[in-house]
């Protein structure tokens, strides 16, 4: 089990986000994070990234009222919920966040050194360089290129290349597709199943759920901050209400 | 027979409206206690500070109206000031307008000020906006030091009319004159425009999609806020009878700045009482005026420490709780809410 | 007159640099607006004056000595007042403020409100177009240079320098990276203070030392930041000799120069902006 989440639960104000939520992910697997809008999805991960706590700590209560954040987070054996969340990205649980938040006045370059922060030696830095400018060559063409110019799809591929950088044992990708043009969506899915059979294992959060139900292993459905069924991705669409309910198909 | 109705209206406001919440007994025991004090204690020195109080009251007030509620953070309202008080020493002097007509006309033109800085300051934002406007003042600075023949250089203008003849009479055109201009500030903030002035704060954009001139009701805050400042500046000139380059200051800007944040920024009533706090705490540090700034300094940076959100607001939150289902305000210790019934949990 | 005006503005354009740099630093780090940013250069200038002239250190000596109290103080402050309000940022303008007034008072109780001077470091001048430059001059300027590439090299080409950059541009993300941003933030505010105190300490020769003599540059270098626009390096430079050239072309050229040099300096600035909001080299990004 390398990522391995118990009864974890987010409280913003008063309002719980996320209720008792259990997942495990096996090294290896790609799993989907499936649900409704306001399901809870990005604030799981946020959560697991130690985003919120971070949260926590600098808002003091004060912008957004109060947080509190439960339950037991281990990863390869070592609990991280009590880890800030930039301990987190060097144990090799690195997210990429949701709109994929590029430092945007900065080169592609500089982005993806910001993703290599944590690694010291030159060599692998330039190793690591070159297996994401070979994954997505476009971006090899656009290295001094300030990253705010870059198209949706450009920004998401650097996105997903600056994790790549820190080199992650786990992934977590929060809703790669989104405001993207189908043709591009499919090219950045497609990646994603590329960077999986590399050994990453991946964590996708995910609305369009007939992209997602062929890449993945096991998929949890989340809504309302409950996790309300588990399973391969035939079971849950062979699962009548399930489908109907939650996957909306 | 009407007025025994609104003699029971009144009496009716004031059970159910204001004897239940202490912010309200504690204000209007302060209007009534700053009304009643030149009976009680005639003191000439007194009265000085008093009015002195009065006038940074309402320039503070006038700087929440502006970076407080519509959130345009000016750095410079020292320049509505400034504006208000060589206008008026101008007009006094030049013109012979006696106090009554020169500070309505400062006032006036500290609005022109503000339409004047609001242009430029219309496309900037956030820090660049508070970094634009403390240039205004200082850039005014230098043109009063470089015309002494007009503006009397660094010494000023002096020699302007009394504002009355008398302190007390002083006293109570400044004091009503503040109690106005605050209410007339408070009353806008909570109505219709005070409504779009928080939105502009908020999120100007979403704004300006909904159809509503942004443009409009920023100027509308520059000139309002103006408005008052310039009144204040012409008031403080008249009583000071000398209009000098010192109301222009970086640090009269930053001690109206400093006034506001004590009392807890966009409240309006939080300045005033700041002001009546700080201003008379600073009189008494005169006895050892070297160490006087520095206690001033030492004392916000105190409050600040342990009650960031301003002194008066923790105050206020300590006294009155907020009901969580209906709003609606009760005092600290009521355990259900006066208008839903909906107990107070204490988690 | 010429050479005149280049040698202000060379000067004057070198520490504006420094300054502003420093504080658009810690505002796009820490989002501070740090109002007692030239307090540490008054700082820094009192330091070595006291180093020099109480303790009778040797001026390099008390340089040094000065640098690095500053940064301490700076750092101490942060730690102990600044960072525990932050989340305010009303709050902490006006802690800023209240610091910067501390600082001040201190100054006038310890030394008075009367102008100070200390002895140039470089002795000796030389005639250059029928201009008399002094030997410290040349050094104030060869030191600034140096001192403002070598910011450029700490944030452009070191591993630190790109943790500021993308800590100024997103601090959730940069906690992604494996950046510990609150640490990143501290270091920016030490490396922000002590370059103050650098400032400070490199110029007190050229200039007289009194405890207000922190307010007309912290106008002018909040002007600079603004009219290059904020976070951006190279337009605080830019902007820093263009507030430079035009304050010595007024102090040189008109007959109320010196009253006017700061108006004429931000009307410049205030037009600039009239024109492009987002300064000189400010990046317009729509935010999200």
């Amino acid at each position: 089990m390398q990522l391995e989440v118990i009864n974890l639960r987010v409280v913003f104000n008063k309002a719980m986000i996320l209720n008792d939520i259990n997942l495990s992910l096996n090294k290896g697997e790609l799993v989907g994070l499936v649900g409704p809008n306001g399901a809870g999805k990005s604030t799981a991960l946020k959560a697991i990234s130690g985003l919120i706590a971070w949260r926590k700590k600098v808002s003091k209560g004060i912008i957004g009222g109060d947080i509190t954040i439960d339950g037991l987070i281990v990863f390869n054996g070592e609990r991280i919920d009590e880890m800030p969340a930039h301990k987190i990205v060097s144990n090799g649980l690195v997210l990429c966040p949701e709109r994929r938040k590029p430092f945007r006045e900065m080169t592609v370059l500089d982005n993806l050194l910001a993703g290599a922060f944590l690694e010291r030696k030159k060599v692998k830095i330039k190793e690591n360089l070159d297996i994401v400018y070979q994954l997505f060559p476009k971006l090899k063409s656009r290295t001094r290129q300030i990253s705010g110019t870059l198209s949706g799809g450009e920004q998401q591929m650097l996105g997903i290349g600056r994790a790549l950088m820190s080199q992650p044992r786990l992934l977590c990708i929060d809703e790669p597709s989104i405001g993207l043009a189908p043709i591009v969506r499919a090219e950045v899915f497609e990646k994603i199943m590329e960077i999986n059979k590399r050994g990453i294992s991946i964590l996708l959060v995910e609305q369009e759920i007939s992209t997602v139900f062929k890449m993945t292993s096991r998929n949890y459905v989340i809504s309302s901050g409950q996790i309300i069924t588990e399973g391969t991705s035939e079971k849950l669409l062979n699962d009548n209400v399930i489908r109907k309910t939650y996957l909306g198909m | 027979m009407s007025i025994l109705v609104y003699l029971r209206r009144l009496f009716v406001t004031i059970k159910e409206e204001i004897i239940i919440l202490p912010t309200k007994v504690i204000t209007i025991l302060f209007i009534l206690f700053l009304l009643v004090l030149p009976v009680i204690l005639p003191d000439s020195y007194l009265m000085r500070v008093l009015i002195l109080a009065a006038i940074f009251a309402m320039l503070t007030a006038s700087w929440d109206f502006l970076s407080g509620f519509a959130g345009q953070l000016n750095f410079g309202h020292a320049l509505f000031f400034g504006v208000g008080a060589y206008s008026s020493a101008l007009f006094n002097l030049l013109l012979k307008i006696p106090p009554a007509g020169s500070i309505p006309l400062s006032g006036l033109v500290a609005v022109l000020a503000g339409l004047i800085i609001g242009f430029p300051c219309l496309r900037l934002k956030g820090i660049y906006l508070a970094l634009t406007t403390i240039a205004f003042p200082i850039i005014l600075t230098g043109v009063v030091n470089a015309l002494p023949g007009i503006t009397g250089g660094e010494l000023g203008l002096s020699g302007l009319d009394k504002l009355t003849g008398s302190r007390i009479g002083d006293y109570y055109i400044v004091t009503l004159l503040m109690l106005g201009s605050c209410t007339v500030m408070y009353k806008l903030t909570q109505s219709n425009v005070g409504i779009i002035f928080h939105a502009i704060r908020e999120d100007e954009v979403s704004l300006k999609v909904s159809g509503i001139n942004t443009t409009k009701y920023k100027l509308l805050a520059f000139c309002l806020s103006g408005l008052f400042a310039g009144i204040a500046g012409g008031v403080y000139a008249h009583f000071m009878r000398i209009a000098g380059p010192s109301t222009l200051s970086v640090s009269t800007s930053f001690t109206i700045i400093i006034y506001a944040v004590f009392g807890g920024v966009c409240t309006i009533y939080g300045s005033v009482a700041a002001v009546y706090i700080l201003f008379p705490l600073m009189e008494v540090f005169q006895l050892l005026p070297q160490f006087r700034t520095l206690f001033f300094a030492a004392i916000v940076l105190i409050i600040l420490l342990y009650m960031p959100s301003g002194f008066i607001q923790w105050i206020i939150d300590k006294i009155e709780k907020t009901c969580s289902r209906c709003g609606h305000k009760n005092h600290a210790l009521r355990k259900i809410c006066r208008f839903c019934e909906r107990p107070f949990k204490y988690y | 007159m010429v050479v005149d005006i280049i040698i202000s503005t060379l000067i004057n354009g070198s520490i504006y640099s420094i300054l502003a740099i420093g504080f658009s630093l810690v505002f796009g780090v820490a989002r501070i607006i740090n109002i007692a940013h030239t307090a540490f250069y008054m700082l820094a200038a009192f330091c070595i004056y006291a180093g020099t002239n109480s303790f009778g250190l040797h001026p390099v000596l008390a340089m040094g000595a000065a640098i690095i109290f500053v940064t301490i103080l700076g750092l101490a402050s942060y730690k102990l007042i600044i960072e525990k309000i932050r989340v305010h940022p009303a709050a902490t303008i006006i802690a800023t403020i209240a610091l910067a007034m501390i600082f001040q008072e201190i100054m006038i109780l310890n030394f008075g409100a009367e102008f100070l001077s200390v002895p140039v470091l470089v002795e000796g001048f030389t005639v250059v177009f029928g201009v008399k430059i002094t030997y410290q001059q040349v050094f104030t300027f060869i030191f600034m240079v140096i001192l403002l590439i070598s910011v450029w090299f700490l944030l452009m080409k070191t591993k630190l320098g790109l943790a500021i950059r993308a800590t100024a541009q997103d601090r959730e993300t940069a906690n992604l990276m494996g950046m510990n941003e609150s640490m990143i933030a501290l270091v920016t505010i030490g490396i922000s203070v002590g370059f103050a105190g650098f400032a400070g300490a490199i110029v007190i020769p050229l200039t007289v030392i009194h405890p207000h003599m922190w307010l007309s540059p912290l106008i002018i270098m909040m002007a600079v930041v603004v009219l290059g626009g904020l976070g951006s390096i190279k337009g605080s430079i830019i902007g820093a000799f263009i507030m430079g050239l035009t304050e010595a072309i007024i102090v040189f050229l008109l007959p109320m120069g010196s009253f006017l040099k700061g108006s004429v300096a931000l009307t410049i600035l205030i037009i600039v902006l009239i024109i492009k909001p987002e300064g000189l080299f400010g990046v317009s990004i729509e935010g999200e």
